[in-house]
């Protein structure tokens, strides 16, 4: 009988020991168990799920919302097939509301086209440990269950959303307006290019800094003065460079009716030997073969700022009378055409970047504004297919001042004079763009 | 704050100072600093595009994870190198075939979505002053840009409109440029007067 | 017309000087200029302030090499340090290889400076902030990382594995993230919005030198940006908003030069305004 009762106090005193140690340890770490259970007491059927539109297939949209007193917290998101489960991310933040299930590189078949998937949606405090991961997936943990723990922390559970199958779309319909437009612009295109072919004369107009061309070449001939002509430092496959070099033509078809001297200080080798060939053949057009020169177009060098400084040398020395500067320029175009003004030429500049054209009209007396440049070399060449296009972008900007002007009628009546019937229109439209 | 001990910080100061020598005239202090900076940023990139690209990108799924299909743009890529043997230089453009199909075909779609995004953005919300010049900019600036027609009568007045916004933007933007550089001649300024000299905290 | 002819034929290594003088005398006597928050730079820092909640995360762009770094490094600072009193996850990236420099060196400056004077809330490279490894590509690269992040760069520019980084926690794709701010001086600026925000509506906000910082207004003004810090300027106005309300006091790199900045500027604009009067004359002069 003594014995027993020892036996109960040793027992007891054990017991009191053990969950006196329980306490200890719960106190120890920084855990409130009752941290989520508090703010909400049961998640519900938390996520929504669907099909991720006007995509290749192969992936679920996984969105959730939450009170803000949440949004520190993570979210762990597991995907049931069958009996099979899967996490399919950790440790979200639960404030970024949304993950796609998707196929990736590493795993292609990750999400079956037709096959029902439901989601469960696991939220901590904290990073889930990677015991309770694999807890998660295994197969005895009961999907119903609201809440689990660790030594850490309370995770809970949300009920099963689903079940969701993932289709592949043919269109992606959020681009339709991109589709009809490249498809209008197409047509337009093609339609310009037909009428160009049959003969009919597509109008553009004069680019006023062309007709400054003869006037500088002339100029420069009566002082006895040198042309110079800048292609900047662009590459033979960069676009202001071809038309640069378009426009090349024409002043070195002026150069030799007037019998005088055109310098073309280059910076890339395939463009100076186009160069070569382009002066050659103006000049050969204009029954003057025997002024041509090989050695006045001529290589530089390919450091930006070495060429710039080569070429302000060089007309500090020759002093042209005229100083074209067309094609692509970056940081040295302000360095050129200032050392250009200084000598008194005459200055016509031509260029795309937007960044350099202040410059320009600072310091030369025609700029060809951006698109201007492109136009003027289509005017001297007359082809058919650049005809085409010029004409077939005019008639897209007449399309988007239309549609601008609608945008102002309705955004007047709408959001402006609170009109309903064209707020819903002005709503639609911003909608379609 | 005094005068800086350490070597960077001295180089650095000092190939400052031989690159500014050039606005008294061109000197070989400035030649040497320039050369310095054209052959280190070659060397910078092409080590970066070593580990980066021929060794991440190639040499790692080749030798550790076996995988073979990055074989294919490999050799597009040395495709590339064709340029230099006259006789098979037309192969080079193979690759650059790939490289401007799918650029283009990428950039199309996204380019006529920063459009509507731009055109949606110029659409007046509420009726003010600034929306109804915006507006105006925009139209009168695109009808300047016509060439299909001729520069008279209402367009050419039109475009007259358009021209001057066309001014106004670059005179703007001329005037940020000077910012610019000036904030740029301050950063070394700072670095000179505070890094190095310490005259300045 | 003596005076004309002198400021016609002057030359230019007398402005040159005149020039380093206006500069470098306003950093030996500050005058402190008043400055004034603008609108957009106000809208950014609104936005990393209330909007992303804590532990949220941050992408910053860093798209620039040396050359534009006197203007693009004290905003990068400045959002870091924006970041940090927010307790927000910080993520560089860059499209440039040069960037690379830029980034180690922003995270090395902000990580010593903020624990030496923050001892409180230490801060530590992989777990608050790091620099994801430069991949070549550009738009590839975008649009890679709207599919997966860690699986574009695989490590971050020290070697370090993303996966092992406490800082990528929760980090797939742009929706992860709760906001971006890109820093260039180029047209790198309109790939990041042509893609993370016009592809995969990524919330961003714009940094730029002033040289672009008109053309990028148009972005602000279509809501495809934010916000916009333009060139030192913009950066000094950053500076300004952390010290008014966190307290920073830290070396503020923009701010003492706007006093410089400020001075320059009236040199130019008397200079303008010389310079067209002389032309003037002179056309008057020899038009008679």
């Amino acid at each position: 009988m003594k014995k027993n009762l020892v036996l109960l106090l040793l027992s007891l005193t054990l017991l009191f020991s053990f969950s006196f140690a329980q306490e200890q340890a719960s106190g120890g770490t920084d855990l409130n168990p009752n941290a989520i259970s508090s703010e909400t007491e049961r998640l519900g059927s938390m996520l929504q799920l669907s099909d991720i539109p006007n995509d290749g297939g192969g992936g679920i949209e996984i969105n959730w919302t939450l009170n803000d007193s949440l949004s520190n917290y993570f979210i762990t998101i597991i995907r049931r097939e069958g009996n099979i489960k899967k996490i399919v991310a950790s440790d979200l933040l639960a404030s970024s509301g949304q993950v796609r299930d998707v196929n990736s590189d590493e795993n292609k078949s990750n999400v079956k086209d037709g096959t029902e998937y439901f989601y469960t949606a696991v939220l901590s405090e904290y990073a889930v440990s990677q015991e309770i991961l694999d807890y998660l997936v295994c197969d005895s943990l009961d999907m119903e269950a609201m809440t689990i723990a660790d030594a850490n922390q309370v995770y809970l559970i949300s009920d099963e959303s689903g079940p969701v199958k993932s289709k592949a779309s043919w269109f992606n319909l959020e681009r339709l307006t991109v589709l009809i437009s490249a498809i209008i612009i197409t047509f337009l295109f093609l339609l310009y290019l037909q009428l160009a072919r049959k003969g009919k004369e597509l109008y553009i107009r004069k680019i006023s800094g062309l007709d400054a061309v003869e006037e500088a070449v002339g100029r420069s001939t009566e002082m006895g003065k040198p042309i110079m002509y800048i292609l900047g430092i662009g590459y033979v496959t960069d676009i202001p460079t071809i038309a640069g070099l378009t426009i090349l033509g024409r002043v070195s078809k002026k150069v030799a009716e007037y019998e005088t001297k055109i310098l073309v200080p280059s910076y890339d080798p395939v463009v100076m030997t186009t160069a070569q060939e382009v002066v050659k053949e103006a000049f050969t057009e204009a029954g003057r073969p025997d002024l041509y020169n090989k050695n006045d177009i001529m290589y530089i060098t390919q450091d930006q700022f070495g060429y710039a400084a080569g070429v302000d040398g060089m007309m500090l020395r020759e002093k042209p009378g005229a100083v074209f500067l067309q094609g692509l320029f970056f940081a040295e175009s302000l360095i050129l055409a200032e050392t250009g003004h200084s000598i008194g030429a005459i200055q016509i500049a031509g260029t795309t970047e937007t960044a350099q054209l202040p410059f320009f009209v600072a310091a030369c007396d025609y700029t060809l504004i951006g698109e201007e440049m492109m136009a003027a070399s289509v005017y001297l060449q007359k082809d058919p297919l650049m005809l085409s296009s010029i004409a077939a972008e005019d008639v897209m900007k007449v399309i988007i001042i239309i549609i601008l002007l609608i945008g102002l009628i309705l955004g007047i009546l709408g959001p402006g004079m609170h009109i309903e019937f064209f707020d819903k229109l002005f709503n639609l439209l911003i909608e379609i763009l | 704050m005094a005068i800086s001990t350490s070597i960077w910080i001295w180089i650095s100061a000092l190939l400052t100072l031989a690159i500014y020598s050039f606005l008294y005239k061109d000197n070989p202090f400035y030649k040497f600093a320039e050369y310095l900076l054209v052959g280190i940023s070659i060397g910078y990139g092409i080590s970066v595009y070593w580990h980066n690209t021929i060794i991440t990108k190639v040499y790692n799924p080749l030798v550790h994870d076996k995988d073979f299909l990055v074989i294919i743009p490999l050799l597009l890529g040395l495709l590339m190198f064709s340029r230099f043997f006259k006789n098979y230089s037309h192969l080079s453009r193979i690759p650059i075939a790939f490289i401007v199909g799918a650029g283009t075909g990428l950039s199309i779609p996204s380019s006529f979505e920063f459009l509507f995004k731009q055109v949606q953005g110029t659409m007046p919300t509420a009726f003010t002053i600034g929306n109804l010049i915006i507006i105006i900019g925009v139209i009168t600036t695109l009808i300047y840009f016509f060439f299909s027609m001729e520069h008279k009568g209402f367009i050419g007045k039109v475009s007259r409109v358009g021209i001057t916004f066309i001014m106004i933007a670059f005179g703007a933007a001329f005037g940020y440029t000077i910012m610019a550089r000036i904030s740029l001649f301050i950063g070394r300024i700072q670095f000179l007067l505070s890094d190095w000299l310490g005259i300045i905290k | 017309m003596k005076f004309v002819n002198f400021i016609n034929n002057i030359d230019k290594r007398w402005i040159y000087l005149l020039v380093a003088l206006v500069v470098i005398i306003p950093f030996v006597f500050p005058v402190g200029c008043p400055m004034r928050i603008t609108p957009p730079v106000q809208s950014m820092y609104n936005y990393i302030e209330d909007s992303i909640p804590e532990n949220g995360v941050l992408l910053v762009g860093i798209d620039y090499d040396p050359s534009t770094m006197a203007e693009l490094h004290p905003m990068a600072k400045a959002l870091t340090y924006h970041a940090f009193y927010n307790n927000l996850r910080v993520l560089f990236v860059t499209m440039y290889p040069q960037g690379s420099g830029m980034g180690q060196d922003i995270i090395d400056k902000t990580l010593t400076q903020w624990n030496s004077a923050n001892p409180e809330n230490q801060k530590e490279l992989g777990r608050d902030i790091t620099l994801l490894a430069y991949v070549p590509g550009v738009s590839a690269v975008m649009l890679k990382m709207g599919e997966n992040i860690p699986a574009t760069f695989n490590e971050d520019a020290y070697g370090n594995k993303l996966e092992n980084l406490p800082v990528m926690d929760g980090i797939k794709t742009y929706n992860n993230l709760n906001y971006m701010v890109e820093l260039a001086g180029s047209s790198v600026v309109l790939s990041w919005l042509m893609y993370a925000n016009g592809r995969y509506k990524m919330k961003m906000g714009i940094g730029t030198t002033a040289v672009s910082a008109a053309e990028y207004y148009s972005y602000l003004q279509s809501g495809q940006s934010n916000g916009l810090l333009g060139g030192l300027k913009g950066a000094a106005e950053y500076e300004k908003l952390i010290t008014e309300n966190h307290g920073y006091a830290g070396r503020k790199d923009a701010s003492v030069g706007m006093d410089a900045q400020s001075s320059a500027h009236i040199f130019f604009i008397l200079l303008i305004v010389l310079g067209n009067i002389v032309f003037f004359i002179k056309k008057y002069k020899e038009g008679k």
